[in-house]
């Protein structure tokens, strides 16, 4: 995938994600839905590809709005993760050379590689993690579990201790994806599958939608590596 | 960690009642077909996520803007239920974290708010 490829399919997938968290606070309470309307023609806009480096400025002014609106981040890390992606596309657009513009592409892959080990790493130094005690509170009395009947995954120790280091050893080997197109695609498989998992056990939607806009630099990123520094 | 459970309690008159509810947006169970629509679309479970935030938020930084969040969406939730607010227009909400000890669940009160009249003209 060229450079120009994956932006677009960034920009595409972002605008994606918008969409759908546009759609959902239209059906929230009105004191934010014209917030979410702009959101949403905006993410249109994206979508078609009309101007979007001008279109990319306004969807970060209207995010700065929401964060205003909010207090903060309405859905955690899923909105920081979707505003890093459109601030490094708003440098991209406006960056004068393609060496900057591809510095900062591969600073965004960097962050979202950063994103899984640096879990990875806080999960392996807490020995109730090890375990599956975080699992096991996570299910039994957290405010997470979708619903109401997947808190009897508490009473199953063994499984939830294998699922920590199921998910463990994967976000700590995440950073392998760069070393072969093979370890990408297995890597990004599994990463899909880890999130949709927490859209099921969590109802962490947004999450999904807004790392899947992020692959597209993965994907470059690994190809820029093989083809720049391999013998 | 511990973990915010919110309760309401509405009520005719601006009198105390102890009539305490969990207020949880969470299903008892999902079907395969709720399983695969929350992919696209999850508005209600995403703003309990965001109420628990609240409520956590209003415990480290209790400001007017989290206590109000938390207010504007439980009447907001119970107006989509359909509930008639005319009868009971009083509201009063509490934080408890619950905490685990070994096998035991203990929950602690960490916020009370004010009783709140949330249905006709504001006092």
């Amino acid at each position: 995938m060229d450079f120009d490829a994956a932006i677009r399919l960034t920009e595409i997938l972002l605008a994606l994600a918008f969409v759908q968290q546009s759609v959902e606070h239209l059906y929230g309470p009105k004191a934010e839905q014209r917030l979410f309307l702009v959101r949403l023609i905006l993410s249109i806009l994206l979508l078609i590809g009309l101007s979007t480096q001008w279109i990319c400025v306004v969807l970060f002014i209207n995010g700065i709005f929401i964060l205003k609106r909010f207090q903060g981040p309405y859905n955690g890390g899923s909105d920081r993760m979707s505003l890093l992606i459109l601030s490094c596309l708003c440098l991209i657009h406006f960056m004068p050379t393609l060496y900057l513009k591809e510095f900062v592409f591969a600073y965004l892959a960097l962050q979202v590689i950063l994103s899984y080990w640096l879990s990875g790493f806080f999960k392996i130094i807490n020995p109730e993690w090890w375990s599956g005690q975080v699992l096991k509170d996570l299910f039994c009395f957290s405010a997470f579990p979708a619903s109401e009947n997947l808190r009897s995954l508490a009473d199953y120790p063994k499984i939830l201790c294998l699922a920590s280091w199921a998910v463990i050893v994967f976000e700590l080997l995440f950073p392998l994806i760069v070393l072969s197109q093979e370890i990408l695609v297995m890597g990004l498989f599994v990463s899909l599958v880890f999130h949709l998992a927490n859209t099921y056990l969590l109802g962490f939607n947004r999450f999904l939608w807004v790392w899947l806009a992020a692959y597209p630099s993965l994907i470059w990123l690994q190809q820029y590596l093989m083809t720049n520094f391999s013998h | 960690m511990p973990s915010p459970r919110i309760e309401i309690t509405l009520s005719k008159t601006e009198e105390e009642s102890y009539d305490w509810q969990e207020f949880c947006l969470r299903p008892k169970q999902l079907s395969t077909l709720d399983i695969l629509k929350s992919i696209f679309f999850n508005a209600r479970w995403n703003e309990s996520l965001f109420i628990t935030d609240c409520a956590e938020r209003l415990i480290l930084d209790p400001t007017e803007y989290n206590k109000q969040e938390i207010v504007n969406r439980i009447k907001f939730e119970l107006e989509r239920r359909g509930l008639d607010l005319k009868m009971t227009p009083y509201l009063q909400f509490r934080l408890i974290f619950v905490t685990s000890h070994g096998t035991k669940l203990q929950g602690d009160i960490l916020y009370v708010s004010k009783i709140e009249k949330i249905f006709g003209d504001q006092d």
